[in-house]
C-alpha cells in the first residue's frame, strides 16, 4: 500500500521551501555545539580529572535538558495553530469540503509538526555521540532520553493540536498549548514540593503519604524521568510504585495523553459542521 | 440535482434562513440574488455540507446533506465568497493538493491540472507562486481548484466579488463556459446585472426568505405587470402619441425627444398589433423596442418596502 497524506506532503514542502528550514536547524545544532563546548571547556578547567575523564555523564544530560526545553517550546508552536490558523487564512472551509478524512486532516497537521521536530531532535544526533564518547553514560540510556524527548515531542503536539481545533485565534490557542506545557513540566511538581515542605514546616519532617504524592507527581515529568537515569537519584526505599522505573511511567502518561488528545482532536474534526 | 425543502437555520435567536424552499434542475443556472446579510451564503454552506440546517433538508444530486455528506462532497465543487490560499506554494503545487485532496489519481494530475489551469487562463502561471498573483488571477485558481475533479453541480458564492471590471468579465465568460459544459451551477451575487446575462432561474432572497423563484421569463412575465414600448419616431413625437392614446390597451404615452414611451396593458404576444397600428395610421418610425423589465426592476419590485 502507498502511504501518502496530501496535508503532510503540503505541510512540508511549505516549511522546507527556502534558506528558512536550513538556517534554523544549522543555529539549532551551532547553539547546542557552543553550550556543550563551553561547559566542557568549564569542565576541563576546574572540574577533577576523574570528571572530566567523563565527561559524558555532566554533557549528556545538559544536551538533553537543553532539547526538552525546545521541545516545550517548537511543539507548541507547530502544533497549536494547525487547525486555527487554517480558519483564520479562510482555507479551512476547503479542506472541510474536500473528500480529505479527518484522520488525514489530524495525522497530516500533527505529523508535519512532528517531523520538524523529529528532524531537529536528530539533528543533534551528532553531538550526542561526540558526548557518549566522553564517557560515563550507557547507550541504553541514551535510547531511553530519545524516546522520552519524541514521546514528549508527540504528546505536546498532539494536545496542541486538540487546542487549535478549540481555539479559532492561533495566538490564543498557542499561548494556552504553552501554558499547558508548563503545568505539565513545572506547576505540577513545584505544587508537590510545596506541600512537602509545607508538611515538613508542620510535623518536623515530610509525611510518607506527601513523599508519595511528590514522587507520584514526578513520574508525569519528562526532566525527572530523564534525571531519574543519572546515577544517584534519590530514591526513598518505601515510595509508591519503586520497582517502575520513572521514566517508563512517564512514557506510560504521556502516552495516555497523547491518545487521548488525539481521540478529542478526531472527534472535534468529525464535528467539523457544527462549529460556528 | 438541488432540492431545499422548508429548511430554517438559525443562530441563537437571529434567524438566518427562513423556511426556505427551492428546487434546481440539471443543467441549470440559477442565480441567488439578495442584498447583503439576506441569507445567500448560509444557504450555500449548508448545501456545501459546511453546515447543517436548523430544520428541514437539503439534498444535491440526490443525496442528503446531513447523512451522505461525503456523497455530496463528491459532485459538488464550492467556491467560497471570501477565501484563503496558500501563498507559500507554487500553483500547480496548490492545485496538486486539493486534486490530492478529492482522491484524483497521481497519474491522472498533472493533466487535468494543465487542463484547469488552460480553461482559467492561468497556463502561464503554472509555476508561479500563489502570493505573487493577482486578486482576480487568485479567485481564477479558486475556481480550477474548485474544477479538479469534474464535479456535476457548482456552488459559487459571490465569484466575482472585490474583483475589477477586466477580472469581473472574466470571471463572467468563465461561469458562461461552465454553463456550456453542462454543469447545474448556483452563483449567488447581490450585483444583478453580474447574473442578467447567463442564469436560467433566479431565487430572490431577503431577511432569510425566498420571496421570489423560478425561470426569469416566468418572473418577469408575473411581475412586470405593463410592457413599457420604447418607439423612436422619424417625425413629430406628439402626432405619434395621438396615435397611441386612440387605442384603449395604451394607458400612458409620453415623449423624451424623439423617443416616445407608451405603457401597454395588453399581452406581451400582441405588442405587434401596436407596431401595425402606428405603420397604419402613417407613424414614421426608426425603432421600437417592447422594454421588458430586468433582474433589477424585478427585484427592487419584490423587495419594495423590505430593503432598508
Amino acid at each position: 500500500m502507498r502511504f501518502s497524506n496530501p496535508i503532510l506532503i503540503k505541510e512540508m514542502r511549505s516549511r522546507m521551501r527556502g534558506m528558512r528550514a536550513f538556517l534554523v536547524l544549522t543555529g539549532y545544532v551551532t547553539l547546542l555545539s557552543i553550550i556543550v563546548g563551553l561547559i566542557y571547556l568549564v569542565l576541563s578547567k576546574n572540574a577533577p580529572a576523574t570528571l572530566v575523564n567523563q565527561a559524558g555523564i555532566v554533557l549528556t544530560p545538559v544536551l538533553i535538558y537543553v532539547q526538552m526545553g525546545l521541545i516545550c517550546l517548537i511543539a507548541p508552536t507547530f502544533s497549536a495553530s494547525a487547525v486555527s490558523f487554517e480558519r483564520e487564512q479562510q482555507t479551512f472551509d476547503l479542506l472541510i469540503v474536500s473528500l480529505a478524512k479527518p484522520t488525514t486532516i489530524l495525522f497530516g497537521k500533527v505529523g508535519a509538526a512532528l517531523s520538524y521536530l523529529l528532524l531537529t531532535l536528530f539533528g543533534s544526533v551528532p553531538l550526542i555521540s561526540l558526548t557518549y564518547s566522553m564517557g560515563g553514560v550507557s547507550m541504553g540510556d541514551i535510547a531511553i532520553a530519545y524516546l522520552i524527548m519524541i514521546v514528549q515531542g508527540v504528546t505536546y503536539c498532539s494536545f496542541s493540536f486538540l487546542w487549535s481545533t478549540l481555539i479559532k485565534r492561533s495566538v490564543v490557542s498557542q499561548l494556552v498549548s504553552i501554558l499547558t506545557v508548563i503545568v505539565l513540566v513545572a506547576a505540577m511538581p513545584a505544587l508537590a514540593l510545596f506541600f512537602t515542605a509545607l508538611s515538613a514546616s508542620f510535623t518536623g519532617g515530610p509525611s510518607s503519604t506527601f513523599i508519595n504524592v511528590t514522587f507520584l507527581l514526578l513520574r508525569t515529568n519528562p526532566f525527572a524521568a530523564v534525571a531519574s537515569l543519572i546515577p544517584g537519584f534519590p530514591m526513598p526505599n518505601n515510595v509508591w510504585l519503586r520497582s517502575v522505573p520513572i521514566w517508563l511511567s512517564q512514557v506510560v502518561f504521556y502516552l495516555l495523553l497523547m491518545i487521548s488528545s488525539l481521540y478529542l482532536s478526531l472527534r472535534r474534526l468529525r464535528n467539523a459542521r457544527n462549529w460556528v | 440535482m438541488i432540492k431545499i425543502e422548508n429548511v430554517t437555520k438559525t443562530f441563537g435567536d437571529f434567524t438566518a434562513v427562513d423556511a426556505v424552499n427551492l428546487e434546481i434542475g440539471k443543467g441549470e443556472v440559477f442565480g441567488f440574488i439578495g442584498p447583503n446579510g439576506a441569507g445567500k451564503t448560509t444557504t450555500i454552506k449548508m448545501l456545501a455540507t459546511l453546515s447543517l440546517p436548523t430544520e428541514g433538508t437539503l439534498s444535491v444530486g440526490g443525496f442528503d446533506i446531513v447523512r451522505q455528506p461525503r456523497e455530496v462532497r463528491r459532485i459538488i465543487g464550492y467556491m467560497p465568497d471570501s477565501f484563503g490560499v496558500y501563498e507559500d506554494l507554487l500553483v500547480w503545487e496548490y492545485l496538486d493538493y486539493f486534486a490530492a485532496l478529492y482522491q484524483v489519481e497521481p497519474s491522472r494530475r498533472k493533466g487535468i491540472i494543465n487542463d484547469v489551469l488552460e480553461l482559467t487562463d492561468l497556463t502561464i502561471k503554472y509555476n508561479a507562486q500563489v502570493m505573487s498573483l493577482s486578486r482576480g488571477m487568485k479567485q481564477r485558481l479558486c475556481l480550477a481548484k474548485t474544477l479538479l475533479h469534474d464535479p456535476d453541480v457548482l456552488l459559487l458564492d459571490e465569484p466575482a466579488s472585490g474583483l475589477d471590471p477586466h477580472a469581473r468579465i472574466e470571471i463572467r465568460e468563465l461561469i458562461r463556459e461552465l454553463c456550456r459544459m453542462g454543469k447545474t451551477i448556483l452563483v449567488s451575487s447581490h450585483i444583478l446585472t453580474e447574473l442578467a446575462d447567463f442564469c436560467s432561474s433566479i431565487g430572490i432572497i431577503e431577511r432569510g426568505k425566498m420571496l421570489a423563484a423560478g425561470r426569469i421569463d416566468e418572473i418577469t412575465a408575473a411581475l412586470s405587470g405593463n410592457v413599457v414600448i420604447e418607439i423612436t419616431v422619424k417625425g413629430d413625437p406628439l402626432a405619434a402619441i395621438q396615435v397611441l392614446e386612440e387605442r384603449e390597451d395604451i394607458t400612458r404615452a409620453t415623449s423624451d425627444g424623439r423617443v416616445v414611451h407608451a405603457e401597454f396593458t395588453g399581452a406581451t404576444d400582441d405588442v405587434d398589433q401596436v407596431l401595425e397600428y402606428l405603420i397604419n395610421r402613417g407613424v414614421r418610425l426608426t425603432a421600437f423596442t417592447p422594454a421588458s423589465a430586468d433582474l433589477e426592476d424585478i427585484f427592487l419590485k419584490i423587495t419594495r418596502g423590505a430593503v432598508a
